[in-house]
């Protein structure tokens, strides 16, 4: 039975169910990781796509265009970040405290819009799937093109994301000036430059992506919103950008062996394996905590990380 | 402490907030939760006041609805006490929704094996196995954190949901599934293991009773006794206790155990004074709305009881609410985390007031 697991075809599958699954982990967890290196610790991720699955589903289900939902769960990332830098950059709340904030503010503001949406209607009704969007030329490759090039868009996007925050927090200077907030605020404040503008940034940026990544939950995969549809995923994002030491390269690295081990369990359900499904779906979590424990030296976090910077008084 | 204002003023943060601008922080959360409830009932398409009152008479219109109120309060006082108990000393145990499952799962373990005899030993046994349950789930998070260096907002989140499908294994075609039965829940539990009532006729039970003793302990500990110092301590500079020779990791176990303990009880609560059988949608929430009671009663039990019973009403109000205007009960989780929030930048903003700068004059 096991030995099934190793035919090819199989393989293709998982490894492009691997990359499907990571979409959404991997697009908040590049979010996390710029905010991160600013200073602040944004815990409110699993909230934040929450919203954002709700009103990608909401948005894409009043027009009929799945472009549409996908721009208004950034928007709707952008805004409840913008909610959470305003609490934490400027009225300097506890991080943590508000993250969990947004958090349930996620879950009821979501599940609540939906019976409002639909409080007649006996059940919630599903938009129509998201096709996959196969490259031309590269799709019809052999083993790369069923696994990588036959994806949806915003499991490409999440790809190119990853090259994309590197070069931005390692080869320009606003990445430099990011990544300074995070380690010695006070050296760019001496230098006239804006701590709280540049958190902000960041933050707007990493709601942008939570929002992206909810969006591909509801409509880039289930073609409907569920109650708590993100099942942690959040909260697993916050896991892979520690156990890629915020390094956005080692964030997908991260991001895929978390999402090989979900596939393969769905692959192992598939061939009737008797385990308890409960065991295989409680994996993730269980490995979750196995990485962290794993992972004590806490190689590359940011010096400053959740701690709120402040100026002295100087009047 | 300020930064830069436009205009020669600039905002500076006040040397520290007292009662009044507690009271007003509280005002002003009311109003904003006020309006922006008033504006989600109008989305639905229901009379704001009518929606009101509606909410208030399902929550205080009769002593039934008063019964059910204190009854919904009960579970969300032991997760608050839990939940603040380990914010003092500045540990982020988010994890009373998990605990609470712990205290349910392992007071029913035990109460398939004391079925039968009398309540008088039934009923302490299970409290004390549920807190035994909650206590070990809690540690084990502490443990994590002492040995592993695992981070505890994570672990205990990533506890709740795996003890989620810890349950399911039991309940699920498992050991513990109803003979016979079609839903995901246990058989009921031995009559003598039922919390009793307080009041013949009405649901609310001894749980609020000890729920409210527990307040009073938990304030006693915490102010009174040298753990709470401790836990003071650790709350307000860990690395000063540290220094002083206190057995940082040793505080930690502790702490994580008696919060879990106190998440152990509400899921005995639930089990044995409401529910009388095992299932998990009857437990899911009431450690994350804790969270929002420990924070709007300031980490004080006094404040926290305060807290679940407001939250206890809105929660048995909106049945009525749903009943009378159509509006979805599901609305009141969405406003319990608009108070937290509105309270949250009501607390921060009267803690700072705008200054003129002088040599802006």
């Amino acid at each position: 039975m096991l030995a099934d697991l190793l035919e090819p075809a199989i393989v293709i599958s998982v490894l492009a169910a691997a990359l499907r699954i990571a979409t959404p982990i991997l697009l908040a967890a590049l979010g996390e990781v710029v905010a991160e290196r600013a200073g602040v610790y944004n815990m409110g991720l699993e909230g934040t796509m929450l919203i954002g699955a709700f009103v990608a589903y909401f948005v894409t289900f009043q027009t009929g265009l799945a472009s549409a939902g996908l721009l208004a769960a950034a928007a709707s990332g952008a805004l409840v970040s913008l909610l959470f830098a305003f609490m934490v950059v400027t009225l300097q709340v506890e991080q943590i405290v508000t993250g969990l904030a947004i958090n349930l503010l996620g879950a009821g503001l979501s599940t609540y819009a939906l019976r409002a949406a639909f409080a007649d209607a006996a059940t919630v009704p599903a938009i129509g799937f998201m096709p996959s969007l196969p490259l031309p030329w590269l799709a019809g490759l052999p083993v790369l093109g069923p696994i990588l090039f036959e994806q949806k868009l915003l499991t490409y996007l999440a790809l190119l994301a990853v090259p994309a925050v590197a070069w931005f927090l390692f080869r320009t200077r606003m990445g430099l000036e990011l990544r300074c907030i995070g380690e010695n605020p006070k050296a760019l404040d001496t230098k006239g430059l804006s701590v709280p503008a540049r958190q902000y940034g960041a933050l707007l940026f990493g709601g942008v992506m939570a929002g992206l990544g909810g969006a591909f939950l509801s409509v880039g995969s289930a073609a409907r919103f569920v109650p708590d549809m993100t099942n942690g995923r959040g909260w697993l994002a916050l896991v892979i950008v520690i156990a890629g030491a915020w390094r956005p390269w080692r964030i997908l690295a991260a991001a895929l062996a978390f999402s090989l081990l979900d596939a393969l369990q769905l692959q192992i359900q598939g061939v009737g394996l008797k385990l308890p499904f409960q065991l295989l779906l409680a994996l993730p979590y269980i490995c979750a905590i196995l990485a962290m424990i794993l992972l004590r030296p806490r190689a590359g976090v940011p010096a400053m990380l959740g701690v709120a910077y402040r100026r002295e008084d100087v009047a | 402490m300020s930064w830069p204002g436009h205009f020669g003023w600039t905002l500076v943060r006040r040397p520290a907030g007292g009662l009044a601008s507690l009271a007003a922080a509280f005002t002003l959360a009311a109003l904003a939760t006020g309006l922006i409830g008033g504006l989600l009932f109008l989305a639905a398409g229901a009379a704001p006041a009518q929606a009101f009152a509606a909410l208030a008479k399902g929550a205080f219109g009769s002593w039934r609805a008063v019964s059910e109120t204190l009854v919904k309060a009960t579970p969300l006082i032991f997760t608050g006490l839990a939940t603040a108990l380990a914010f003092r000393a500045r540990l982020w145990n988010i994890g009373a929704e998990g605990q609470v499952f712990a205290g349910a799962i392992v007071a029913y373990g035990c109460s398939l094996q004391l079925a039968g005899l009398s309540p008088w030993l039934q009923v302490p046994a299970l409290l004390t196995a549920a807190m035994l349950g909650g206590a070990l789930y809690g540690a084990l998070a502490g443990l994590l954190k002492v040995l592993g260096r695992v981070d505890e907002v994570i672990s205990t989140v990533m506890l709740n949901y795996i003890i989620v499908f810890g349950l399911s294994l039991l309940l699920l075609h498992g050991p513990w599934s109803e003979a016979g039965g079609f839903f995901e829940q246990s058989a009921k539990i031995d009559p003598g293991a039922a919390l009793p009532k307080l009041v013949t006729g009405l649901r609310v039970h001894l749980g609020f009773v000890l729920a409210l003793l527990m307040a009073v302990l938990v304030g006693f500990l915490i102010e009174r006794t040298p753990l709470g110092f401790e836990i003071r301590a650790a709350g307000s500079n860990l690395r000063a206790l540290a220094f002083q020779g206190a057995r940082i990791g040793r505080l930690i176990l502790v702490v994580m155990a008696l919060s879990g303990a106190l998440a152990g009880l509400a899921g005995a609560s639930e089990l044995l004074g409401v529910q009388q059988r095992l299932k998990a949608g009857t437990l899911v929430g009431y450690g994350y709305t804790g969270i929002i009671i420990a924070i709007l009663g300031q980490l004080r039990p006094l404040g926290i009881v305060l807290a679940a019973l407001l939250f206890g009403a809105l929660v048995n109000g909106a049945t009525l609410m749903q009943i009378q205007t159509g509006v979805p009960s599901a609305l009141i989780y969405a406003l319990q985390a608009i108070v937290l929030l509105a309270f949250l930048i009501a607390r921060a903003a009267t803690g700072w007031r705008l200054r003129r700068l002088a040599h802006a004059g």
